[in-house]
């Protein structure tokens, strides 16, 4: 394993940015930290940067106790989320940085940072300024440039969130099929659930300086464990409902007028905090299929791809995304709803 | 690697206490003279030596301590364990040294209570030298290491070895001198302590009497600084105020030109507006002559007194009010003002009620910039203010004058630093309360709406004519170096440059044989050496203060600005008074004049730094140690190149105002080492216009060749946006 947290805390002064965490991350793997700001997500990453040294707990990287050395004794880099390239030197310059700091004749470091450039793709750009390039090619020097160094550990502080929208997914894309590519072990940080699932092995959600949940992305969005990942993992509609045990490995949730049968092994008999994805609301006209949640639509709004509804139910306003637009539906009509059982979570029992 | 340089530094603090002498020497370092004495002489003694062969015992525990410090770099441990017996040992040592340096002076025992404890002291001794000076530095870098290792300062020995000097420095160089002006203050001419006495110089009625009011003679001087100081303040601000409102709301077309006037009381000795009032003012001015010639007026000595001074000052100090308001007249956003419009207030009420209010805290730190200028000034007074006088003039007849009355030139030092720390206070509450900038990152902010008429003519015919009047005193400055004697014989001449700068050629080659040669070498000479330290101490600071986080930098940041509201006088007074006995003996050389250069201007060394600091992305250090860059080549590879206008900031303020200050070296000169300014100032008080005018032109000109110099030195900073060009740097 290549990076682990063993009950790492942060102090600043009496506020504790980050209280006791725990977890490692596998070697060769993208693992991120995901979270709202303020979250300590940063934090921690830049604590196994090294830019912050732990208050409490060991930090180790590639086995090795790193807990008291400062950022330049650590084998990990770092691409920043301002991208940091140091404007008054040339692209090649900025590649070379970290090769001539560890030691590298310049001659030696050109030929690395030439090769780190290919490896982005920035093949011919050594004598540009920071300054003349567009903010996706400054985003890949920046990678370059960590790379070159061939660190234990790469770290991604939202690099991406200085993009615009269609830069973003191919940037995020280039990054993954780079890691995947190199092997590489990395750490990445964003507040982006979608740009988190969309890169990551492992996604560690964090919240108020602790960890809420880890696992795989599919893990983290179909098995939310809290009502605030539930919420922070996509969307997802909050409601109470009755849940009585089948069998142990499935329970049947009852929402205002329906019932639904869901796969489950932990939840308690009895009422019950709910979360029901949109996509799992199947709008139909009233009065529907035998067992639907009946229904008023209260807000209807055209999004292109897809309608958006909110619907009061007995189950309390519920709101729910619907593909087909050419027939929509307004405000006022009744409907009945259909939920799909892998849609329904139970998040508190 | 850890390991070594504790080593290193040992090995050289005990190289130093045996091979360097331990005290300072009356023929100096360069001599060569102590190398066979460096074990029998008393004088040239080695510390080893002074403790083994001349009875001085109590160097014994310091040295002890650096043995013990190489007994802990070379035995093996842990680097935390390391750590903890280097600060351990090191701080007992510095401890030590510092006890017994305080301790015992030239006559034993430093004070009654400790020869009573320990009973009478055979020994003595000087101030310390290089031996002493050497070891003790290695102490403190061996104490930055320990604690570095311990983990703190982010475990960054280079980090921690900054943070050490420069608080050892403030500690040293401006911490003990004004606390040695607090306790002197207290003391008789014995030194023997009398709180009473504090007490009883303060209430003298030579500072307070307000006989003035009911006719009876003179004002005491505290009123006379206050009274000077608020007048001063006032005005500054409103003419202060008029300039900007021109630079910024009128379509005025020689703006420019008005931001010359900013350029100018950087570049300019402090007297040399006083000079130029006499030569128009004066008893043998042009405007008493014009009187005596059209009116048979008699000439009057009207200049001399308060009224001179505050001209003098006003017209000194309202460019730095200029300077600070501009900013804060460019601040008010003007979409506040365009959605006063929106609500259907006219131009002039849109002023009134939008436009002053936001201005109001920028016109409060306007206000007491002029305020602690005036009562810090010394130049102004001494030559124009005749039989007023004020606290900077006073303490310096109270040191240099017949009355030699130490005590009192602490008291008044005091109360001169009372009123100068309470403006400083009042000008921090007023800039730190409820910021008024209104500038944003937003793209379109609108455009500066007009200043109304009225306010447009006033400004005008306040601040144009005002503005003529600068640039006409400071051309009767550079008229007033070039005629035989001003007043009487206007003949044009060279005499007085000639007098000042001749240089013949005889048999032995060039013999500088003007008057002025000696002491402007001097001043140019310690400026040079001055100007880099300030800016790299002030830089250093700079870096520290904005880039480290450690326990005790508020109190850090704090003391560097304070020492800024610490006017010159008071400094002067207080080098004098710490720096003439052991353990730090250097009064009457030239060192303590670098020293005080560099202490009182490092200030803005630091402020230009922060400033420039703030602006360069956090990231960009990060960025370079995450790419195996440590501290010292983060420094050099990345902050130093994107700071180069701070850098040039630094070196000119360093070397400018090294040049021109007179308050605080007024009182460290010697025949020795006599510095431009005092030469002047002696000039003036013997009524010698004539060299002191040309005198002060060839500075102003020497001035101006340093700027370009170092700007080409130095080099522009190449690249291309994210960095927006650096504000000027005076607070």
């Amino acid at each position: 394993m290549s990076v682990e947290f063993r009950n790492v805390v942060k102090r600043y002064g009496t506020t504790e940015a980050v209280s006791g965490i725990d977890f490692t991350v596998e070697s060769g793997t993208l693992v991120t930290l995901l979270g709202p700001s303020g979250c300590g997500k940063t934090t921690t990453l830049r604590m196994i940067a090294g830019l912050e040294l732990a208050s409490e707990g060991r930090i180790l990287i590639a086995g090795r106790d790193v807990t008291s050395l400062g950022a330049t004794e650590r084998d990990v880099s770092m691409v920043f989320q301002s991208y940091a390239l140091f404007p008054h030197m040339t692209v090649v310059e900025n590649v070379c940085y970290g090769l001539r700091r560890s030691g590298l004749a310049k001659d030696q470091a050109v030929v690395r940072a030439r090769e780190g450039l290919a490896t982005v793709g920035l093949t011919g750009y050594d004598e540009r300024q920071p300054s003349e390039l567009s903010g996706g090619q400054q985003q890949r020097v920046a990678v370059a440039r960590a790379l070159v160094l061939k660190p234990s550990v790469l770290l991604f502080d939202e690099p991406l969130s200085n993009l615009d929208a269609r830069l973003r997914r191919q940037m995020r894309e280039e990054i993954r099929e780079l890691q995947q590519r190199l092997g590489l072990t990395v750490v990445y940080v964003t507040h982006d659930q979608q740009e988190a699932m969309a890169v990551s092995d492992r996604i560690i959600v964090m919240n108020a300086g602790r960890i809420e949940q880890q696992g795989t992305p599919r893990d983290l969005y179909e098995r939310p464990a809290t009502p605030f990942l539930a919420r922070f993992m996509g969307e997802s509609n909050p409601a109470r409902g009755q849940v009585r045990r089948l069998s142990s490995a499935s329970i049947r949730v009852r929402l205002g007028e329906t019932e639904i049968e869901i796969g489950n092994t932990a939840a308690a008999e009895g009422e019950a905090k709910i979360a029901v994805r949109p996509e799992a609301i199947t709008v139909e006209a009233a009065p529907g299929p035998a067992g639907a949640l009946p229904g008023t639509i209260s807000k209807a709004s055209y999004l292109g791809t897809h309608m958006e509804y909110s619907i009061d139910t007995a189950a309390g306003t519920l709101f729910a995304t619907c593909p087909r637009v050419e027939r929509p539906l307004v405000s006022g009509d009744k409907v009945a709803l259909v939920l799909a059982p892998r849609g329904v979570i139970v998040v508190e029992s | 690697m850890a390991s070594r340089a504790p080593l290193a530094w040992t090995v050289a603090g005990l190289l130093a206490a045996v091979a360097l002498p331990w005290y300072a020497l009356q023929e100096g370092l360069d001599s060569g003279a102590w190398l066979p004495g460096l074990w029998a002489s008393e004088d040239h003694a080695g510390g080893l030596a002074q403790i083994l062969v001349h009875g001085k015992w109590w160097l014994a525990p310091t040295l002890a301590t650096l043995v013990a410090c190489l007994v802990v770099s070379l035995v093996p441990a842990t680097r935390e364990r390391r750590g903890t017996w280097l600060v351990i040992a090191s701080a007992l040592g510095i401890a030590a040294f510092v006890a017994q340096g305080l301790a015992i002076g030239l006559r034993g025992w430093s004070a009654e209570w400790l020869a009573t404890a320990f009973g009478e002291l055979a020994g003595r001794q000087v101030g310390i030298g290089a031996g002493a000076a050497v070891a003790s530095i290695a102490l403190l870098a061996l104490l930055s290491i320990g604690l570095a290792l311990r983990g703190a300062f982010g475990g960054d020995a280079f980090v921690a070895g900054a943070i050490t000097t420069v608080t050892a420095s403030i500690v040293l160089f401006t911490a003990w001198p004004i606390l040695r002006i607090l306790v002197q203050a207290f003391q008789n001419g014995d030194g023997v302590f009398m709180p009473a006495l504090l007490i009883e110089r303060l209430a003298a009625e030579k500072i307070w009497t307000l006989r003035c009011l009911w006719g009876g003679g003179r004002c005491g001087v505290a009123w006379n600084t206050l009274v000077l100081a608020l007048c001063c303040g006032a005005g500054t601000t409103a003419l202060g105020l008029a300039f900007a409102l021109i630079a910024t709301r009128t379509g005025f077309r020689f703006k420019r030109t008005l931001r010359v006037l900013t350029v100018l009381p950087i570049i300019t000795p402090p007297f040399v507006i006083g000079l130029a009032l006499i030569l128009v003012f004066g008893r043998s001015g042009l405007v008493n002559q014009l009187l005596d010639w059209s009116f048979g007026i008699q000439a009057t000595r009207w200049i001399y007194g308060f009224q001179g001074v505050l001209l003098a000052q006003l017209f000194a100090f309202t460019p730095v009010a200029f300077l600070v308001l501009i900013g804060v007249v460019e601040g008010v956003s003007p979409t506040l003002e365009e959605a006063a419009q929106t609500l259907r207030a006219d131009r002039w009420s849109t002023f009134a009620t939008v436009s002053l209010p936001l201005m109001r805290p920028g016109l409060a730190n306007a206000f007491l910039v002029g305020f602690i200028e005036s009562i810090a000034d010394f130049g102004n007074p001494i030559v124009l203010g005749g039989d007023y006088g004020v606290l900077s003039t006073e303490i310096y007849f109270a040191v240099v004058g017949a009355q030699l009355d130490y005590g009192r030139a602490a008291a008044l030092g005091i109360l001169l630093l009372a009123f100068a720390l309470g403006a400083f206070f009042l000008q921090r509450r007023v800039v730190g309360q409820g910021s008024y900038a209104t500038i944003s990152g937003k793209g379109d902010s609108g455009l500066p709406t007009p200043l109304p008429d009225a306010a447009r003519r006033a400004a005008q015919w306040v601040a144009l004519p005002w503005a003529a009047f600068t640039f006409v005193l400071y051309g009767f400055a550079f008229v007033g170096g070039l005629v035989k004697v001003w007043g009487r014989d206007y003949t044009p001449t060279l005499d007085h440059y000639a007098k000042a700068f001749s240089i013949e050629r005889t048999a032995d080659g060039l013999l500088w044989s003007g008057a002025a040669w000696n002491s402007f070498w001097t001043t140019v000479k310690l400026a040079a050496i001055a100007a880099p330290l300030t800016a790299a101490l002030g830089l250093i600071a700079a870096w520290i203060l904005v880039r480290q986080r450690f326990a005790g930098r508020a109190a850090l940041e704090f003391a560097t600005m304070l020492s800024f509201a610490v006017p010159g006088t008071v400094i002067g007074v207080a080098y004098v008074f710490a720096f003439n006995v052991p353990p730090i003996e250097i009064t009457g050389t030239a060192m303590i004049i670098v020293l005080c250069f560099v202490f009182r201007n490092m200030p803005v060394g630091v402020r230009a730094g922060v400033a420039a600091m703030s602006q360069i992305d956090r990231s960009l250090d990060e960025a370079s140690a995450t790419l195996r860059g440590r501290a010292p080549q983060t420094l050099v590879y990345v902050v130093l190149p994107l700071l180069r206008p701070a850098i040039v900031g630094a070196l000119v303020y360093g070397f400018v105002r090294a040049v021109t200050t007179v308050s605080a070296v007024v009182f460290l000169v010697t025949a020795e080492y006599e510095l431009a300014t005092t030469y002047i100032i002696l000039r003036v008080i013997n009524g010698d216009y004539g060299l002191a005018i040309a005198y002060s032109c060839a500075l102003i000109v020497l001035m101006l060749a340093v700027i370009l110099l170092i700007q080409l030195a130095v080099g522009e900073r190449r690249l291309g946006r994210r960095i927006a060009p650096p504000l000027g740097g005076r607070a």
